[in-house]
């Protein structure tokens, strides 16, 4: 098995893998439904589930004649980047497209380590039925790919209305095709944003901007007060969603269950306990905490949460396109011991996950020293035609850069 | 000390729209286990609820039956609790944002006076599965039937407007006809469509102070309500009276042994807005579409049914207690039956016949048209009140005409005078004590008389002519 899946398609035997691979290849996660297929979303609390049906993404996929290669390996439920392999199987032409959950930004990070693009369509045009997940209302199927194009074919291929999904509305699916002719796009940064940067990263990013202005593009700088309460708003809100929708991980039908000779709520409470890892269970814990002990903090989350929706959408009227790093220098990826760790990690992309907006990380862009922090592109819901096509024009841009 | 009672109810009603409330899957919660069942339903990994418009509609139309106001915007919530009979941690129910507020019903006191009782607050919430515990192999084991999972409910909340058993239970039985005049419920507490719990306080007589409230369980029946709730108020009383301190706890009633005894604790979660449905947006042009669809209510029924047919107000009030037999009314009067005649055999004769076979208004086996003509032939004294009752048993059981039976059982009534002149000739002229006992006037031979008389002709003869006759050879 090849190193960053954790499950291959049975379909795959020994020495005929070339001739599967005229289909282009994709690689899903395995809170991702593919009927029959063990479906244990990186989580004891659901060992030994196997889908019954497939999710409609996978559905969509198998429908668009591509092959799914197998699951890559996954952080528990899609929160965080603990030992996530996606971007891995999106490098060197092992897989066209990666899908990931993106609930914080996954998917846009982890390609930005690997030098790839990242993408998290908006919410509610790529169907969530058949996802496992943890945090409803931010979490959504990410994308990873070397190539903008096999991102704009695999959001075409998955995206639509499902009438499975309560959450997508009922309306034509945005544009998702690359235009190269933008029409003198603006592109505005946020000042509140420039101040988290140290010296390289600002240096890296200001690069970045200089090669939007040579594409054409105009650049302003814009204001967003709101900008450091978003990470505590993500956090309070995910945490109390994880909580009680985390609920039906509950060890009765599939999952790892504890040996209990009590009574159910014993086998309820030792089964929980034994399953979750220590940072889902810290994340479900911190949202009961905001349920049962803090109410109205988590009222005050999702009305400041309205808040950003609202001031964003303002912030689209003086610029077509908002862009940031994706990440900071450092990440800490491998030593996300705590909640505060990972928030730190995705201090810059869990925006988007908040506001339901389109996002691409575009790489080769924004070059700290020697590290790739991510140039990230943020565009008004629905608009994910713009974001795609801004990363396809600044990648021609750099490109012909590179060549001169 | 006097004390006054402080009741107020929560009533869960189980809608009967076609599919459950957040997928297609049949709302037949009594089908053969888990056969209704879809992922979503089961609540397995990855599937999402899908509020279903057929329950909307349901839910409203209730709602508009009990004079509720529909809210412009409502939601649901997840509210947390661990049980086996709800396998993903959370009910969907509106917790927040109700779909509807402010409702009312009138009732009659058992003083005989009108009052309006208030409904607080209706909202949708999703029905858990069932759980079965049986024994295999000596060992205790608890099943799971999804069927019910998910299936459609309403919770009405009523404010605490209630003093006594009696007009709980009218509210009850107002409620009750309201919601199934609306179409959306059986509201049968003996198949558990309908689940009442009560909650009940003591208070100083005269005072408006609310007091801590014990909650009632476990009501199979209205009766057993009003029974639960007499029990309750007895023993709170007697607990204070001897110097007791009532606590905020929820007991069973025990229909056999006829007493409530405390409960375990249930473990009361939180309610935070459900991410994945929708909001349920409603305008005032769809309440109007819906509220077309409701029949004629009970209220508006009877005042016409007093004006149009002249009925006194208990025999409209009976005729409109349920939809299908105001209709069923008023379709046999619309067919040439005289509409008291109508009330009389309906509510007598006609709903024992319904009670002996099992059925119910809604299947009745008997047409308008032949019950009518049936009751045409009674009041143009064809035959007697006792053959109509035998003909109508026999058209519940077979599909002939009124007119088919009573020619082959010939049961038509003898009304010629020379024959009935003959049976009473025959008839005094063997009874001749009888004679000189009503000579002397003792009306009871006469009862003794017109009966032999009836005997004789097998139930044909017509009573009052017999006793016509009798009256005349005896002078």
């Amino acid at each position: 098995m090849e190193k960053d899946f954790v499950y291959m398609n049975p379909d795959i035997r020994d020495g005929e893998e070339d001739g599967l691979f005229s289909k282009p290849v994709a690689s899903l996660q395995p809170n991702m439904s593919v009927k029959g297929w063990l479906c244990d979303a990186g989580s004891a609390a659901l060992e030994n589930y196997v889908a019954l049906e497939d999710a409609t993404v996978t559905e969509r996929l198998k429908e668009e004649g591509f092959f799914i290669k197998g699951f890559t390996r996954m952080s528990e439920l899609g929160f965080g980047l603990r030992g996530d392999t996606a971007a891995g199987a999106a490098c060197g032409g092992k897989a066209e497209i990666a899908f990931m959950t993106d609930t914080l930004g996954e998917s846009r990070v982890s390609a930005s380590l690997k030098g790839l693009f990242g993408y998290k369509p908006s919410y509610g045009v790529v169907s969530r039925y058949g996802l496992i997940g943890l945090v409803p209302s931010m979490e959504c199927y990410g994308m990873v790919s070397s190539s903008i194009e096999n991102i704009s074919k695999a959001v075409r291929t998955t995206s639509g209305f499902d009438s499975r999904d309560p959450s997508m509305p009922d309306e034509t699916p945005p544009d998702f095709n690359i235009t190269m002719d933008m029409r003198n796009p603006t592109v505005g940064f946020l000042s509140q944003c420039m101040a988290l940067l140290d010296e390289e990263e600002t240096e890296a990013f200001t690069a970045a901007l200089d090669t939007a202005r040579e594409a054409g593009i105009g650049v302003v700088e814009l204001g967003f007060d709101d900008f450091s309460l978003m990470a505590n708003v993500h956090n309070v809100i995910g945490s109390v969603e994880a909580s009680s929708s985390g609920g039906k991980y509950d060890s009765v039908r599939y999952g790892h269950r504890a040996k209990s000779d009590n009574n159910w709520n014993d086998m309820y409470i030792k089964s929980r306990s034994e399953s979750f890892g220590s940072i889902v269970k810290a994340y479900m814990l911190q949202g009961g905490y905001f349920q049962y002990k803090a109410y109205s903090d988590f009222e005050s989350a999702c009305r400041i949460r309205a808040r950003i929706i609202q001031k964003t959408n303002r912030l689209f009227e003086k610029a077509d396109i908002i862009v940031m790093p994706s990440r900071g220098r450092n990440p800490s990826i491998d030593l996300q011991d705590s909640i505060s760790d990972i928030y730190e990690t995705f201090t810059f992309s869990l925006y988007a996950n908040l506001t339901g907006g389109p996002a691409v990380s575009v790489p080769g862009l924004a070059i700290a020293e020697d590290t790739d922090i991510g140039f990230q592109i943020l565009g008004p819901i629905r608009e994910d035609g713009r974001v795609l096509s801004l990363a396809s024009v600044l990648t021609a841009t750099i490109n012909r850069k590179g060549r001169r | 000390m006097n004390f006054e009672a402080v009741i107020g109810l929560e009533i869960h009603v189980q809608l009967n729209s076609p599919t459950k409330m957040f997928c297609d899957c049949p709302n037949r919660p009594a089908d053969p286990p888990n056969l209704n069942t879809c992922p979503t339903c089961l609540w397995l990994p990855g599937a999402l609820p899908v509020f279903s418009r057929n329950v909307l509609e349901k839910a409203i139309l209730l709602c508009l039956s009990l004079n509720c106001e529909i809210q412009a915007t409502s939601a649901f919530d997840q509210k947390v609790y661990y049980y086996p009979d709800l396998p993903k941690g959370f009910q969907l129910s509106q917790f927040h944002k109700p779909l509807s507020k402010n409702g009312w019903l009138d009732i009659v006191t058992g003083e005989a006076e009108t009052r309006r009782l208030r409904i607080r607050k209706i909202h949708m919430e999703e029905d858990v599965a069932r759980l079965v515990h049986e024994t295999e192999d000596h060992k205790q084991i608890s099943l799971v039937d999804f069927n019910r999972a998910g299936a459609p409910l309403v919770e009405i909340v009523t404010e605490p407007d209630m003093h006594s058993s009696y007009n709980v239970m009218e509210f009850l039985k107002a409620l009750r006809r309201q919601m199934r005049y609306s179409g959306s419920s059986e509201c049968s507490m003996e198949q558990g469509t309908m689940r009442v719990d009560a909650n009940i306080s003591l208070r100083p007589e005269k005072s408006e102070e609310f007091n801590t409230k014990v909650e009632v369980k476990n009501m199979n029946s209205i009766r057993n309500v009003g029974d639960a709730i007499d029990y309750e108020i007895a023993r709170q009383k007697d607990s204070k009276e001897k110097g007791g301190e009532i606590v905020l706890h929820t007991r069973l009633w025990d229909p056999d042994k006829k007493i409530t005894s405390p409960m375990r604790g249930k473990f009361e979660g939180p309610c935070i807005p459900d991410p994945a449905v929708s909001t349920i947006v409603i305008t005032e042009g769809y309440v109007n579409e819906i509220k077309a669809r409701l029949p004629e209510m009970p209220d508006k029924k009877i005042t016409r049914f007093i004006q149009q047919y002249g009925l006194t107000e208990q025999e409209a009030s009976l005729i409109s207690s349920e939809l299908d037999l105001s209709l069923y009314f008023e379709d046999t009067v619309k067919k040439g039956a005289s509409p008291r005649t109508v009330v009389h055999w309906l509510t007598s004769t006609m709903t024992s016949c319904i009670r002996e076979r099992g059925l119910s208004w809604s299947d009745l086996p008997v047409s308008a048209e032949n019950f009518a003509n049936l009751l045409g032939m009674l009041e143009r004294n064809e035959i007697t009140s006792k053959a109509t009752k035998k003909v109508l048993s026999v058209m519940f059981d077979t599909d002939k005409t009124p007119e088919t039976i009573v020619k082959e059982l010939d049961l038509k009534q003898v009304s010629d005078i020379n024959e009935l002149e003959a049976l009473v000739e025959k008839l005094l002229s063997g009874n001749h004590d009888a004679v000189e006992s009503l000579k002397k006037g003792n009306e009871k031979v006469m009862d003794f008389l017109v009966g032999q008389a009836m005997r004789e002709s097998k139930g044909r003869a017509n009573p009052r002519i017999i006793a016509e006759i009798i009256a005349g050879k005896i002078k």
